[in-house]
């Protein structure tokens, strides 16, 4: 019972100490506070009213791109924008008409302005007009002090001097995303979304810098502290002619097609032009969504790079292909001739020449020349699928370019055995079960499911000219070429393909004879006419809609100058119909101007 | 039976309570009013959640808590051991185990394990007797060293020292803890060789903040203008700039203090560290007049602990202590914290419901004890 009594005592006694240390932790916490707000107060008191830091980060000047030449596809001009922090005005309808006064608000643009005001936070500035001239923001400059929490404030944009001109090859800017956001970039930059704008985002960028600011109790800037000043971007020397592209341009004309110009030396790339194009400058504030929509659901799909995002069949700029590959295997009629009668019966179906009263008597040479189909056909029947998609291969088709201008189309490369083709995914992958005799025919005449992109058949066209080099496009003017590999094919058999297509533009029969017969330079090329759907080929009703959505693609590529080649070509027109007679023009005017060009420079 | 448990509950506890209550939820408001009032709703919630558990609690016999005591603190250190093994790493430490449903950080669950333990072992036993006191030791160093290698020091540190305040009330010796602080004093140097670098940076922050006054001192230096520019009476509700501007980091969680502190000044201040002392005043008063051994430590564990939070929190947001991840109890946005809270709340009413002479089941024999 004592012993219970005492346990109780000590147990009591080590309570009250444990309250004793629990209070004076209290009280030294208490006199500590006592310290901070009494007796320290005016020193934190100064120090929150004045003596704040901000860190603010200070972006990087995008690097500017040019054109070969030097001239600007995507400068950085000085722009005004107007900025309000709402908590601060003391009188918001009053300034909000005093603004839409001053800056030529419609009723629309004031009340879009007045919700995003409404919408954002008010200690944090609301953007309300942007890209003004100095002459525009000037008088409302000048007035500031009459409108507390508006300032005006200088900012660089992008601006893309020739717009639609450029537009599949520069891309656009827009606002970080989420994923931008998570990858480390702010809010307020901008980021490449696609073309070279994309492609060399980390070289245009530049790199973040920062500024310690003493801020007031309302957060206005005092003094800048310390400066850490951003990295600018580099700028960005493209390959491109601004001129060649124009011309290019305005060849094509209100036609949808491509032209692609590379330099068959270094596989530069001169000029890529996509029509119908966009301007890219409308695509800066990322505001203007009823565009974009239009854009994305023109049936003429303006916003698609033909060069490089399209695959088309290649019609007979691919006999070029079945010629190297018969001369390749030393196939019996790549050295002799046949008869062409119009048309090759096959089973139950005639495969038709496209001069249905025939060719005559067609050697290699001239089967080139006049585009004979019925020479291919046979040829490409004692081929065989594997040997023509064998040569396709190595001339680069069904690969990508690799030029910087994601995403790109490999185009599509059908191989008789379908376990070995290495593009299943294609839209024929499902009745490659069996191959047909007749589809290795149509295909050695650039016919049925093959495609090529432009660029794919310019860089053929290169190759052929410079003796095999398979070139990767560049579009950065200071980069090192690129040599993907060089094709193993005999120089003299190479000479007879470059000697008919030589003759294509040269003899007076040849199909692309005509439109260039005055360039000053002597080409050589290959025309090409695609047909978009199985018509039939005496169909003579021309006037209709289908027969404008149903008509042949026209190709023309080539390289110039013949003795001394430098440049390679490929021009297409969607529903062009027959390459000689729509696609030929259009490279007679650019290898003009570039012929131009080599005399002047 | 309900009426009688309410009728036995502890008035000047409900009291304080209700006026920590309102002041965390005033507060909170303050703290988040310009950004998600949504974090504000939901502090409600929690409060309505916790005022559950605890009214819940306030119905279990501590007979039955007594039972479990062994079980939940070996689940809690099974957990712990898993936290290296399967753990999620959240800001370079590996604390939580997703435990599919929920997120569970085993070294909060370890706290309320030890402090039930604790209780449980000194229930029958003296802590004058070196065998006791061993094991006692050994249950609180096992999981310590865990949460340590986490590496999580703070709360480490709060286990061992809500630890030595139920060892001093199950009569520790005085000149033994007079010989454990000074080993303890001793072993610093070699602490300091084992520990992870940004805790080193951390305290040697903490020892100068003007060293780095915009990487880890900078919560500290404007947490400290915040308090200090608050003066006597404050700047007024919601009208605390250090706040609205933003310069003060994490003030909806463990600095919310200084949010009080600039806006209410010290009077706010006062009133806030006397209703705490008044808290735990009440707490060990339950503690010495409760029915069973187990019972007094159990009260005094929620005691010490709710100690430690205040201690830590408002010494860190103030600049006396180095930062910490420590929530101001009844105060800080935070779920889990504020249930957890609450629930020893509603252990501590059970004591006092259970010590209460007046009800049947206090008298000899009774079935229900």
């Amino acid at each position: 019972m004592l012993g219970q009594l005492r346990a109780r005592q000590i147990f009591e006694g080590r309570l009250i100490a444990l309250y004793a240390g629990m209070v004076l932790i209290l009280l030294a916490l208490f006199a500590h506070l006592v310290d901070l707000q009494w007796l320290q107060h005016d020193k934190y008191s100064l120090q929150a009213d004045r003596n704040r830091i901000n860190v603010v980060p200070v972006l990087p000047v995008r690097g500017e791109i040019f054109d070969r030449n030097g001239r600007g596809l995507a400068v950085n001009t000085i722009a005004y924008q107007v900025i309000m922090i709402p908590e601060r005005v003391e009188n918001m309808d009053a300034t909000l008409g005093t603004l839409a006064a001053m800056l030529n608000w419609d009723a629309a643009k004031t009340e879009s302005v007045r919700k995003r005001i409404q919408h954002g936070r008010a200690d944090r500035p609301v953007l309300l007009d942007d890209k003004l001239k100095w002459q525009k923001v000037a008088p409302l400059a000048s007035r500031l002090h009459h409108l507390p929490g508006v300032n005006v404030q200088a900012g660089t944009y992008r601006r893309y001097p020739y717009g639609a001109l450029t537009s599949h090859l520069i891309g656009y800017l827009s606002l970080a995303n989420q994923e931008d956001l998570n990858a480390g970039y702010l809010p307020t930059e901008f980021v490449g979304r696609t073309g070279a704008e994309r492609s060399y985002e980390t070289i245009l960028h530049g790199k973040l810098g920062s500024q310690q600011e003493e801020v007031d109790a309302h957060g206005r800037r005092i003094a800048v502290l310390k400066r850490t000043p951003p990295t600018l971007g580099k700028p960005l020397r493209l390959s491109i002619d601004v001129d060649i592209q124009k011309v290019a341009s305005q060849a094509l004309g209100r036609r949808t097609g491509a032209v692609v110009v590379l330099d068959v030396n270094t596989g530069a790339v001169i000029a890529m032009i996509s029509k119908p194009g966009y301007d890219t400058n409308q695509f800066i504030t990322g505001l203007e969504t009823e565009q974009w929509e239009t854009w994305l659901k023109d049936p003429r799909k303006p916003l698609l790079n033909r060069s490089t995002q399209a695959a088309y069949p290649p019609g007979s700029t691919f006999k070029l292909v079945s010629a190297l590959a018969g001369l390749r295997y030393d196939e019996p009629l790549a050295t002799g001739h046949t008869f062409c009668h119009g048309m090759i019966h096959l089973a139950d179906r005639d495969l038709r020449c496209w001069k249905h009263e025939g060719h005559g008597e067609m050697n290699l040479h001239d089967a080139i020349v006049h585009s004979c189909d019925v020479y291919f056909y046979e040829l490409g029947d004692q081929l065989g699928m594997d040997k023509i998609s064998n040569e396709a291969r190595l001339w680069g088709f069904g690969e990508k370019t690799g030029i910087q201008l994601p995403p790109e189309s490999r185009g599509n490369l059908p191989s008789a055995t379908p376990l070995a083709a290495d593009n299943r995914r294609d839209s024929t992958s499902l009745r490659r079960q069996q191959w047909f005799r007749g589809e290795t025919m149509i295909t050695a005449i650039g016919q049925g499911s093959i495609t090529t992109t432009p660029l794919q058949v310019a860089r053929f066209a290169a190759a052929i000219a410079n003796g095999g080099k398979l070139l990767r496009p560049m579009l950065n003017a200071d980069a090192a070429p690129v040599v993907e590999r060089q094709i193993d094919v005999d120089p003299a058999k190479l000479a007879k393909v470059r000697q008919a297509m030589h003759d294509v533009v040269a003899d007076p029969h040849g199909t692309a004879h005509w439109p260039l017969r005055n360039i000053p330079w002597s080409a050589a090329g290959k025309t090409g006419t695609a047909q978009v759907i199985a018509m039939a080929q005496d169909d003579d009703k021309t006037d209709t809609p289908e027969y404008d959505r149903h008509k042949d693609h026209a190709w023309f590529m080539g390289y110039a100058p013949y003795e001394n080649p430098k440049v390679a070509f490929a021009v297409f027109v969607e529903h062009g119909g027959h390459g000689g007679v729509t696609a030929g023009p259009i490279a007679a005017k650019v290898l003009k101007a570039l012929a131009a060009k080599a005399v002047a420079g | 039976m309900i009426r009688q448990v309410f009728g036995a509950m502890d008035r000047v506890l409900i009291a304080c309570l209700v006026c920590l209550a309102a002041i965390g939820l005033v507060t909170l408001y303050s703290a988040v009013h310009q950004g998600d009032l949504g974090l504000w709703q939901k502090q409600n919630i929690y409060w309505l959640i916790g005022l559950a558990v605890f009214l819940l609690l306030c119905f279990v016999p501590l007979r039955i808590l007594g039972l479990a005591c062994w079980p939940i603190y070996i689940m809690a250190l099974l957990l712990l051991a898993l936290v290296p093994l399967i753990g999620d790493v959240q800001m370079g430490a590996r604390r939580w185990l997703n435990l599919g449903l929920v997120y569970l950080q085993p070294s909060e669950l370890m706290k309320w394990a030890l402090m039930f333990i604790l209780a449980h072992w000194f229930a029958s036993r003296e802590a004058n007797r070196l065998i006791n006191l061993a094991v006692a030791i050994g249950l609180v160093v096992v999981p310590a060293v865990l949460i340590m290698i986490q590496p999580d020091l703070g709360t480490a540190l709060v286990l061992v020292f809500a630890a030595t305040a139920m060892l001093i009330a199950a009569g520790l010796p005085w000149r033994w803890f007079g010989l454990a602080c000074l080993g303890t004093l001793l072993a610093t140097p070699l602490l300091w060789h084992y520990m992870h670098a940004y805790q080193k940076q951390r305290i040697l922050t903490f020892l100068n903040p003007e060293s780095d006054p915009l990487g880890a001192g900078y919560h500290v230096i404007q947490s400290t203008i915040a308090i200090g520019s608050g003066g006597l009476f404050g700047k007024g509700y919601l009208q605390g700039s250090q706040g609205r501007l933003h310069f003060l980091p994490e003030q909806h969680t463990d600095f919310i203090f200084a949010v009080l502190a600039e806006e209410g000044g010290l009077v706010a201040i006062s009133l806030l560290l006397l209703l705490y002392a008044v808290l735990i005043g009440r707490i060990l008063m339950i503690a010495s007049h409760a029915h069973s051994r187990f019972a007094s430590l159990l009260a005094i564990g929620v005691a010490a602990i709710f100690m430690l939070y205040i201690g830590i929190n408002i010494g860190m947001v103030s600049g006396l202590l180095p930062v910490v991840g420590v929530p101001l109890p009844f105060v800080s946005y935070g779920g889990s914290a504020l249930v957890t809270m609450l629930a020893a709340m509603g252990l501590v009413m059970r004591i006092a419901i259970e010590s209460d002479r007046k009800l049947p089941w206090q008298r000899p024999g009774s079935p229900l004890v």
